[in-house]
Protein backbone atom coordinates (compact mmCIF):
# COMPACT_ATOMS: atom_id res chain seq x y z
CA UNK A 1 0.00 0.00 0.00
CA UNK A 2 1.59 3.20 -1.33
CA UNK A 3 0.77 6.40 0.74
CA UNK A 4 1.13 9.93 -1.05
CA UNK A 5 4.20 11.38 0.26
CA UNK A 6 3.05 15.18 0.20
CA UNK A 7 0.56 17.50 -0.54
CA UNK A 8 1.50 17.48 -4.00
CA UNK A 9 0.13 13.80 -4.83
CA UNK A 10 -3.83 15.06 -3.00
CA UNK A 11 -6.77 16.43 -4.65
CA UNK A 12 -8.95 19.08 -3.89
CA UNK A 13 -11.66 15.83 -3.01
CA UNK A 14 -9.05 14.15 -1.02
CA UNK A 15 -8.06 17.21 0.83
CA UNK A 16 -11.41 18.03 1.55
CA UNK A 17 -12.30 14.58 2.92
CA UNK A 18 -9.00 14.58 4.65
CA UNK A 19 -10.43 17.92 7.02
CA UNK A 20 -13.54 16.60 7.51
CA UNK A 21 -12.07 13.43 9.56
CA UNK A 22 -11.55 16.94 12.03
CA UNK A 23 -14.85 16.10 13.81
CA UNK A 24 -14.17 13.01 14.43
CA UNK A 25 -13.05 12.84 18.64
CA UNK A 26 -11.02 9.58 18.49
CA UNK A 27 -7.47 9.65 17.27
CA UNK A 28 -7.27 6.50 16.44
CA UNK A 29 -10.41 6.60 14.80
CA UNK A 30 -9.63 9.95 13.08
CA UNK A 31 -6.27 8.44 11.73
CA UNK A 32 -7.87 5.30 10.40
CA UNK A 33 -10.33 7.55 8.21
CA UNK A 34 -7.42 9.77 7.00
CA UNK A 35 -5.35 6.85 5.67
CA UNK A 36 -8.48 5.16 3.98
CA UNK A 37 -8.96 8.66 2.31
CA UNK A 38 -5.46 8.53 1.39
CA UNK A 39 -5.27 5.01 0.15
CA UNK A 40 -8.36 4.84 -1.68
CA UNK A 41 -10.29 2.14 0.07
CA UNK A 42 -12.84 1.71 2.55
CA UNK A 43 -11.84 1.35 6.11
CA UNK A 44 -13.37 -2.03 6.69
CA UNK A 45 -10.85 -3.22 4.86
CA UNK A 46 -8.14 -1.59 6.84
CA UNK A 47 -9.95 -3.18 10.41
CA UNK A 48 -7.95 -6.56 10.10
CA UNK A 49 -4.97 -4.72 10.40
CA UNK A 50 -2.75 -4.16 13.49
CA UNK A 51 -2.39 -0.79 14.83
CA UNK A 52 1.05 -0.62 15.08
CA UNK A 53 0.74 -0.90 11.26
CA UNK A 54 -1.64 2.21 11.59
CA UNK A 55 0.70 4.20 13.61
CA UNK A 56 3.82 3.56 11.26
CA UNK A 57 1.90 4.95 8.17
CA UNK A 58 0.50 8.27 10.15
CA UNK A 59 4.39 8.13 10.67
CA UNK A 60 4.91 8.65 6.86
CA UNK A 61 2.14 11.07 6.36
CA UNK A 62 3.47 13.94 8.50
CA UNK A 63 2.52 16.61 6.01
CA UNK A 64 -0.96 15.82 6.83
CA UNK A 65 -0.74 17.69 10.31
CA UNK A 66 0.68 21.32 7.68
CA UNK A 67 -0.80 23.28 5.03
CA UNK A 68 -0.42 22.81 1.28
CA UNK A 69 1.43 25.44 -0.48
CA UNK A 70 -0.25 29.02 -0.69
CA UNK A 71 1.59 29.86 -3.56
CA UNK A 72 -1.25 29.07 -5.86
CA UNK A 73 -1.75 28.57 -9.80
CA UNK A 74 -2.85 31.91 -12.15
CA UNK A 75 -3.86 29.45 -14.87
CA UNK A 76 -5.55 26.10 -14.48
CA UNK A 77 -6.79 24.41 -17.53
CA UNK A 78 -8.77 27.26 -19.47
CA UNK A 79 -9.22 29.10 -16.78
CA UNK A 80 -8.02 32.07 -14.76
CA UNK A 81 -7.53 33.61 -11.60
CA UNK A 82 -9.51 36.77 -11.83
CA UNK A 83 -7.87 39.79 -9.84
CA UNK A 84 -9.59 40.27 -6.60
CA UNK A 85 -10.42 44.04 -6.93
CA UNK A 86 -12.29 42.89 -10.26
CA UNK A 87 -14.58 41.12 -8.18
CA UNK A 88 -18.48 41.90 -8.93
CA UNK A 89 -20.83 42.39 -5.75
CA UNK A 90 -22.23 39.34 -6.80
CA UNK A 91 -19.02 36.98 -6.52
CA UNK A 92 -17.87 38.76 -3.39
CA UNK A 93 -21.41 37.99 -1.55
CA UNK A 94 -20.95 34.32 -2.88
CA UNK A 95 -17.41 34.00 -2.14
CA UNK A 96 -18.86 35.50 1.56
CA UNK A 97 -21.43 32.73 1.87
CA UNK A 98 -19.00 29.84 1.20
CA UNK A 99 -16.35 31.43 3.45
CA UNK A 100 -18.91 31.73 6.41
CA UNK A 101 -19.96 28.47 6.35
CA UNK A 102 -17.34 25.53 5.93
CA UNK A 103 -13.96 27.38 3.45
CA UNK A 104 -12.21 24.27 3.79
CA UNK A 105 -15.13 21.99 2.14
CA UNK A 106 -16.14 24.98 -0.09
CA UNK A 107 -12.82 25.95 -1.30
CA UNK A 108 -13.67 24.27 -4.65
CA UNK A 109 -16.92 26.37 -4.54
CA UNK A 110 -14.80 29.12 -4.10
CA UNK A 111 -12.07 28.21 -6.48
CA UNK A 112 -14.95 27.98 -8.85
CA UNK A 113 -15.96 31.61 -8.39
CA UNK A 114 -12.75 33.41 -8.41
CA UNK A 115 -11.37 30.84 -11.91
CA UNK A 116 -12.62 31.74 -14.87
CA UNK A 117 -12.68 31.61 -18.25
CA UNK A 118 -11.64 34.13 -20.39
CA UNK A 119 -11.04 35.54 -23.95
CA UNK A 120 -8.75 38.28 -25.04
CA UNK A 121 -10.78 41.50 -26.95
CA UNK A 122 -9.30 43.35 -29.99
CA UNK A 123 -7.71 45.91 -27.71
CA UNK A 124 -5.59 42.49 -26.14
CA UNK A 125 -7.31 42.81 -22.91
CA UNK A 126 -8.53 39.94 -21.20
CA UNK A 127 -12.44 39.66 -20.64
CA UNK A 128 -13.98 36.81 -18.11
CA UNK A 129 -16.67 34.93 -18.88
CA UNK A 130 -19.77 36.35 -16.87
CA UNK A 131 -20.89 35.19 -13.75
CA UNK A 132 -24.07 33.24 -14.91
CA UNK A 133 -22.77 29.77 -14.73
CA UNK A 134 -23.39 27.26 -11.73
CA UNK A 135 -21.07 27.28 -8.76
CA UNK A 136 -21.57 23.60 -7.75
CA UNK A 137 -21.34 22.35 -11.29
CA UNK A 138 -18.25 24.42 -12.40
CA UNK A 139 -16.92 22.88 -8.34
CA UNK A 140 -16.68 19.49 -9.36
CA UNK A 141 -13.82 20.55 -11.96
CA UNK A 142 -11.96 21.52 -9.51
CA UNK A 143 -12.44 18.55 -6.94
CA UNK A 144 -9.69 16.89 -9.67
CA UNK A 145 -7.16 19.74 -9.21
CA UNK A 146 -3.93 19.37 -7.22
CA UNK A 147 -4.72 21.08 -3.77
CA UNK A 148 -1.26 23.23 -3.76
CA UNK A 149 -2.33 24.61 -6.78
CA UNK A 150 -5.51 26.80 -5.53
CA UNK A 151 -4.74 26.44 -2.04
CA UNK A 152 -3.10 29.63 -1.77
CA UNK A 153 -6.88 31.25 -3.14
CA UNK A 154 -7.57 31.01 0.92
CA UNK A 155 -5.06 32.82 2.27
CA UNK A 156 -4.84 35.40 -0.64
CA UNK A 157 -8.70 36.00 -0.42
CA UNK A 158 -8.87 36.61 3.27
CA UNK A 159 -5.68 39.12 3.05
CA UNK A 160 -7.93 40.71 0.66
CA UNK A 161 -10.87 40.71 2.80
CA UNK A 162 -9.05 42.22 5.68
CA UNK A 163 -8.16 44.82 3.85
CA UNK A 164 -11.45 45.67 2.22
CA UNK A 165 -13.67 45.51 5.31
CA UNK A 166 -11.13 47.77 6.80
CA UNK A 167 -11.49 50.12 4.51
CA UNK A 168 -15.01 50.48 4.25
CA UNK A 169 -15.62 49.67 8.21
CA UNK A 170 -17.88 52.30 8.77
CA UNK A 171 -20.70 50.15 6.51
CA UNK A 172 -19.59 46.92 8.36
CA UNK A 173 -20.23 48.69 12.08
CA UNK A 174 -23.69 47.86 12.75
CA UNK A 175 -22.99 44.47 11.36
CA UNK A 176 -19.82 43.74 14.14
CA UNK A 177 -22.25 45.25 16.74
CA UNK A 178 -24.78 42.26 15.94
CA UNK A 179 -22.18 39.37 16.64
CA UNK A 180 -21.62 40.61 20.17
CA UNK A 181 -25.26 40.01 21.12
CA UNK A 182 -25.34 36.33 20.31
CA UNK A 183 -25.25 35.10 24.18
CA UNK A 184 -27.48 38.26 25.11
CA UNK A 185 -30.77 36.83 26.53
CA UNK A 186 -33.68 39.22 26.22
CA UNK A 187 -35.10 40.20 29.34
CA UNK A 188 -39.25 41.29 27.97
CA UNK A 189 -41.02 40.30 24.94
CA UNK A 190 -40.16 43.79 23.15
CA UNK A 191 -37.01 43.48 23.50
CA UNK A 192 -37.19 39.90 22.30
CA UNK A 193 -39.13 41.12 19.39
CA UNK A 194 -36.51 43.59 18.60
CA UNK A 195 -33.55 41.11 18.67
CA UNK A 196 -35.58 38.18 16.43
CA UNK A 197 -35.96 42.04 14.02
CA UNK A 198 -31.98 42.40 13.98
CA UNK A 199 -31.48 38.64 13.47
CA UNK A 200 -33.33 38.58 10.33
CA UNK A 201 -31.95 42.04 9.53
CA UNK A 202 -28.75 40.33 9.44
CA UNK A 203 -29.81 37.16 7.76
CA UNK A 204 -30.72 39.48 5.03
CA UNK A 205 -28.62 42.04 5.13
CA UNK A 206 -27.00 40.99 1.65
CA UNK A 207 -30.66 40.98 -0.38
CA UNK A 208 -31.26 44.01 1.94
CA UNK A 209 -28.45 46.06 0.59
CA UNK A 210 -29.24 45.14 -3.09
CA UNK A 211 -32.57 45.33 -2.83
CA UNK A 212 -31.75 49.16 -1.57
CA UNK A 213 -29.50 49.51 -4.20
CA UNK A 214 -32.15 48.69 -7.06
CA UNK A 215 -34.84 51.25 -5.35
CA UNK A 216 -37.14 48.09 -4.79
CA UNK A 217 -36.73 47.13 -8.45
CA UNK A 218 -36.20 44.18 -8.27
CA UNK A 219 -35.57 43.72 -12.08
CA UNK A 220 -32.26 45.46 -11.49
CA UNK A 221 -31.34 42.88 -9.07
CA UNK A 222 -28.54 41.49 -11.81
CA UNK A 223 -28.00 44.31 -12.54
CA UNK A 224 -26.02 45.50 -9.29
CA UNK A 225 -24.53 42.22 -8.46
CA UNK A 226 -22.90 42.86 -11.80
CA UNK A 227 -21.70 45.93 -10.94
CA UNK A 228 -17.51 45.96 -9.45
CA UNK A 229 -17.39 45.46 -6.15
CA UNK A 230 -15.21 48.48 -5.16
CA UNK A 231 -17.45 50.37 -7.57
CA UNK A 232 -20.66 49.53 -5.46
CA UNK A 233 -19.09 50.07 -1.82
CA UNK A 234 -17.33 53.10 -3.07
CA UNK A 235 -20.90 54.91 -4.08
CA UNK A 236 -22.09 53.13 -0.52
CA UNK A 237 -19.89 55.03 1.57
CA UNK A 238 -20.78 57.98 -0.44
CA UNK A 239 -24.27 57.80 -0.16
CA UNK A 240 -23.90 57.17 4.11
CA UNK A 241 -21.12 59.75 4.47
CA UNK A 242 -23.37 62.76 2.39
CA UNK A 243 -26.64 60.89 4.28
CA UNK A 244 -28.24 60.30 0.52
CA UNK B 1 -3.45 -13.98 49.51
CA UNK B 2 -2.60 -12.01 52.37
CA UNK B 3 -3.71 -11.27 56.18
CA UNK B 4 -4.83 -8.16 57.40
CA UNK B 5 -6.43 -7.63 61.08
CA UNK B 6 -6.78 -11.53 61.43
CA UNK B 7 -8.39 -11.40 58.25
CA UNK B 8 -7.86 -13.23 54.93
CA UNK B 9 -8.13 -11.35 51.60
CA UNK B 10 -7.29 -11.69 48.05
CA UNK B 11 -4.72 -9.98 46.68
CA UNK B 12 -2.98 -11.53 43.74
CA UNK B 13 -4.53 -11.12 40.29
CA UNK B 14 -5.21 -14.95 40.81
CA UNK B 15 -7.42 -14.29 43.45
CA UNK B 16 -9.23 -11.01 42.35
CA UNK B 17 -11.83 -11.18 40.06
CA UNK B 18 -11.89 -8.76 37.67
CA UNK B 19 -15.07 -6.85 38.71
CA UNK B 20 -12.82 -6.42 42.33
CA UNK B 21 -9.88 -5.38 40.32
CA UNK B 22 -11.92 -2.90 38.42
CA UNK B 23 -13.09 -1.09 41.52
CA UNK B 24 -9.66 -0.76 43.02
CA UNK B 25 -8.87 0.88 39.81
CA UNK B 26 -12.11 3.46 40.53
CA UNK B 27 -11.01 3.98 43.56
CA UNK B 28 -7.77 4.84 42.47
CA UNK B 29 -8.52 6.59 40.06
CA UNK B 30 -10.69 9.15 42.15
CA UNK B 31 -9.41 12.90 42.75
CA UNK B 32 -11.82 13.04 45.37
CA UNK B 33 -10.26 11.23 47.72
CA UNK B 34 -6.62 11.32 49.67
CA UNK B 35 -4.18 8.45 50.09
CA UNK B 36 -5.29 7.46 53.40
CA UNK B 37 -9.02 7.30 52.07
CA UNK B 38 -8.45 5.57 48.70
CA UNK B 39 -6.86 2.73 50.91
CA UNK B 40 -9.63 2.69 53.74
CA UNK B 41 -12.05 2.52 50.42
CA UNK B 42 -10.10 -0.38 49.40
CA UNK B 43 -10.28 -2.55 52.09
CA UNK B 44 -13.89 -1.81 52.54
CA UNK B 45 -14.23 -3.80 49.24
CA UNK B 46 -13.31 -6.72 51.68
CA UNK B 47 -15.55 -6.04 54.42
CA UNK B 48 -13.52 -4.25 56.21
CA UNK B 49 -14.97 -1.14 58.03
CA UNK B 50 -13.22 2.36 58.96
CA UNK B 51 -13.73 1.38 62.33
CA UNK B 52 -11.73 -1.58 62.24
CA UNK B 53 -8.64 0.64 61.64
CA UNK B 54 -9.11 3.09 65.03
CA UNK B 55 -6.08 1.56 66.93
CA UNK B 56 -4.30 0.51 63.83
CA UNK B 57 -0.87 2.97 64.29
CA UNK B 58 -0.16 4.77 60.47
CA UNK B 59 2.94 2.29 60.34
CA UNK B 60 1.03 -1.05 60.77
CA UNK B 61 -1.77 0.69 58.32
CA UNK B 62 1.03 1.40 56.00
CA UNK B 63 2.72 -1.97 55.95
CA UNK B 64 -0.98 -3.46 55.45
CA UNK B 65 -0.98 -1.05 52.12
CA UNK B 66 2.41 -2.75 51.27
CA UNK B 67 1.45 -6.47 51.41
CA UNK B 68 -1.71 -5.78 49.93
CA UNK B 69 0.12 -3.86 46.64
CA UNK B 70 2.84 -6.72 46.90
CA UNK B 71 2.14 -9.10 43.97
CA UNK B 72 4.46 -12.37 43.90
CA UNK B 73 2.98 -13.73 40.88
CA UNK B 74 4.61 -12.97 37.58
CA UNK B 75 1.50 -13.94 34.94
CA UNK B 76 1.47 -14.32 31.00
CA UNK B 77 -1.22 -13.71 28.52
CA UNK B 78 -3.84 -16.06 27.86
CA UNK B 79 -4.63 -16.44 24.23
CA UNK B 80 -8.52 -18.03 25.21
CA UNK B 81 -10.62 -18.78 27.55
CA UNK B 82 -13.53 -21.10 28.20
CA UNK B 83 -16.61 -19.51 29.97
CA UNK B 84 -19.88 -21.96 29.63
CA UNK B 85 -18.50 -24.04 27.42
CA UNK B 86 -17.96 -21.50 25.08
CA UNK B 87 -14.28 -21.01 23.82
CA UNK B 88 -13.66 -17.35 23.55
CA UNK B 89 -10.16 -16.05 22.00
CA UNK B 90 -8.48 -12.73 22.61
CA UNK B 91 -6.33 -12.37 19.23
CA UNK B 92 -5.27 -14.40 16.15
CA UNK B 93 -2.12 -16.03 15.28
CA UNK B 94 0.65 -16.33 18.08
CA UNK B 95 1.49 -12.47 19.14
CA UNK B 96 -1.15 -10.07 20.32
CA UNK B 97 -2.54 -7.60 17.65
CA UNK B 98 -4.96 -5.24 18.53
CA UNK B 99 -6.90 -4.90 15.25
CA UNK B 100 -7.89 -1.31 13.65
CA UNK B 101 -11.49 -2.51 14.66
CA UNK B 102 -10.95 -3.69 18.01
CA UNK B 103 -9.24 -0.25 19.03
CA UNK B 104 -11.96 2.02 17.39
CA UNK B 105 -14.60 0.38 19.70
CA UNK B 106 -11.83 0.41 22.62
CA UNK B 107 -11.30 4.08 22.25
CA UNK B 108 -14.64 4.70 22.49
CA UNK B 109 -15.28 2.95 25.58
CA UNK B 110 -12.04 4.08 27.02
CA UNK B 111 -13.36 7.90 25.78
CA UNK B 112 -16.59 7.50 27.63
CA UNK B 113 -16.69 5.28 30.43
CA UNK B 114 -15.13 6.05 33.85
CA UNK B 115 -15.75 2.56 35.62
CA UNK B 116 -15.66 -0.65 34.63
CA UNK B 117 -13.86 -0.18 31.35
CA UNK B 118 -11.79 -3.40 31.81
CA UNK B 119 -14.47 -5.78 31.44
CA UNK B 120 -16.10 -4.20 28.61
CA UNK B 121 -12.19 -4.12 26.77
CA UNK B 122 -11.48 -7.29 27.39
CA UNK B 123 -15.15 -8.12 25.65
CA UNK B 124 -14.48 -6.71 22.56
CA UNK B 125 -11.13 -8.64 22.34
CA UNK B 126 -12.50 -11.72 23.43
CA UNK B 127 -14.56 -13.38 20.73
CA UNK B 128 -16.49 -16.41 20.77
CA UNK B 129 -15.48 -19.04 18.11
CA UNK B 130 -18.60 -20.08 17.21
CA UNK B 131 -19.86 -17.19 16.35
CA UNK B 132 -19.41 -14.28 13.41
CA UNK B 133 -17.96 -11.35 13.18
CA UNK B 134 -20.81 -9.22 13.42
CA UNK B 135 -21.94 -11.22 15.96
CA UNK B 136 -19.02 -10.47 17.76
CA UNK B 137 -18.97 -6.35 17.68
CA UNK B 138 -23.25 -6.25 18.31
CA UNK B 139 -23.93 -4.09 21.68
CA UNK B 140 -26.01 -6.23 23.18
CA UNK B 141 -23.03 -8.96 22.76
CA UNK B 142 -20.76 -7.21 24.32
CA UNK B 143 -22.51 -6.20 27.55
CA UNK B 144 -23.06 -10.00 27.69
CA UNK B 145 -19.39 -10.84 27.51
CA UNK B 146 -18.17 -7.81 29.75
CA UNK B 147 -20.56 -9.32 32.46
CA UNK B 148 -19.32 -12.69 32.13
CA UNK B 149 -15.87 -10.98 32.60
CA UNK B 150 -16.30 -9.58 35.03
CA UNK B 151 -16.52 -12.01 37.35
CA UNK B 152 -13.64 -14.18 35.99
CA UNK B 153 -10.27 -13.72 37.45
CA UNK B 154 -7.99 -10.40 36.95
CA UNK B 155 -4.95 -12.48 36.17
CA UNK B 156 -6.86 -12.64 32.66
CA UNK B 157 -7.13 -8.91 32.10
CA UNK B 158 -4.01 -7.36 32.99
CA UNK B 159 -2.14 -9.02 30.42
CA UNK B 160 -4.33 -7.84 28.25
CA UNK B 161 -4.64 -4.03 29.51
CA UNK B 162 -0.74 -4.16 29.86
CA UNK B 163 0.01 -5.06 25.89
CA UNK B 164 -3.27 -2.22 25.00
CA UNK B 165 -1.17 0.35 26.93
CA UNK B 166 1.74 -0.07 25.29
CA UNK B 167 0.10 -0.18 22.10
CA UNK B 168 -1.84 2.94 22.30
CA UNK B 169 1.03 4.87 24.29
CA UNK B 170 3.23 4.41 21.36
CA UNK B 171 0.96 5.67 18.33
CA UNK B 172 0.14 8.21 20.72
CA UNK B 173 3.70 9.05 20.84
CA UNK B 174 4.35 9.08 17.25
CA UNK B 175 1.36 10.93 16.50
CA UNK B 176 3.31 14.12 19.35
CA UNK B 177 6.45 13.27 17.26
CA UNK B 178 4.43 14.02 14.01
CA UNK B 179 2.53 16.76 15.22
CA UNK B 180 5.86 18.58 16.83
CA UNK B 181 7.96 18.05 14.04
CA UNK B 182 5.16 20.03 11.67
CA UNK B 183 4.85 22.51 14.45
CA UNK B 184 8.75 22.84 14.45
CA UNK B 185 8.81 23.60 10.94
Amino acid sequence: MKLPQSWKEIDVYKFKEIRSTSHIEEMFTRDIEIISVLLDISPDDLEDYDIDVISKMIKDITFINSEPSKIFKKEIDNFIFKPLQKLTCGEFIDIEHYLSTDYMQNIGHIAAILYKKFKINEWDEVVYEPYTYSVKQRCEQFDEVCINDIYGIIPEYLNFRANFLENYSPLFQNTDDDDDDDDYRPKTSDEKKAIQEEKSAKKWSWERLIYNLCNDDLTKFHDITNLPLILTFNMLSMRKELNL
Amino acid sequence: MVTILDKTIPNELTELTVQQFEDITTIHADKELDVIEKHLKVFSLFGFTEDDFEDTSIEDFKMYVKQFNTLNNKIKIKKSIIIDGFKYTGFPGKQFILSVKDTKFIEKILNTKNRGYISEVLSVLFKRDDLTKTEHYAAAHIKHKAKLIKELKADIAIPYIVQISKKLSKSIKIQDETTSVMEGN
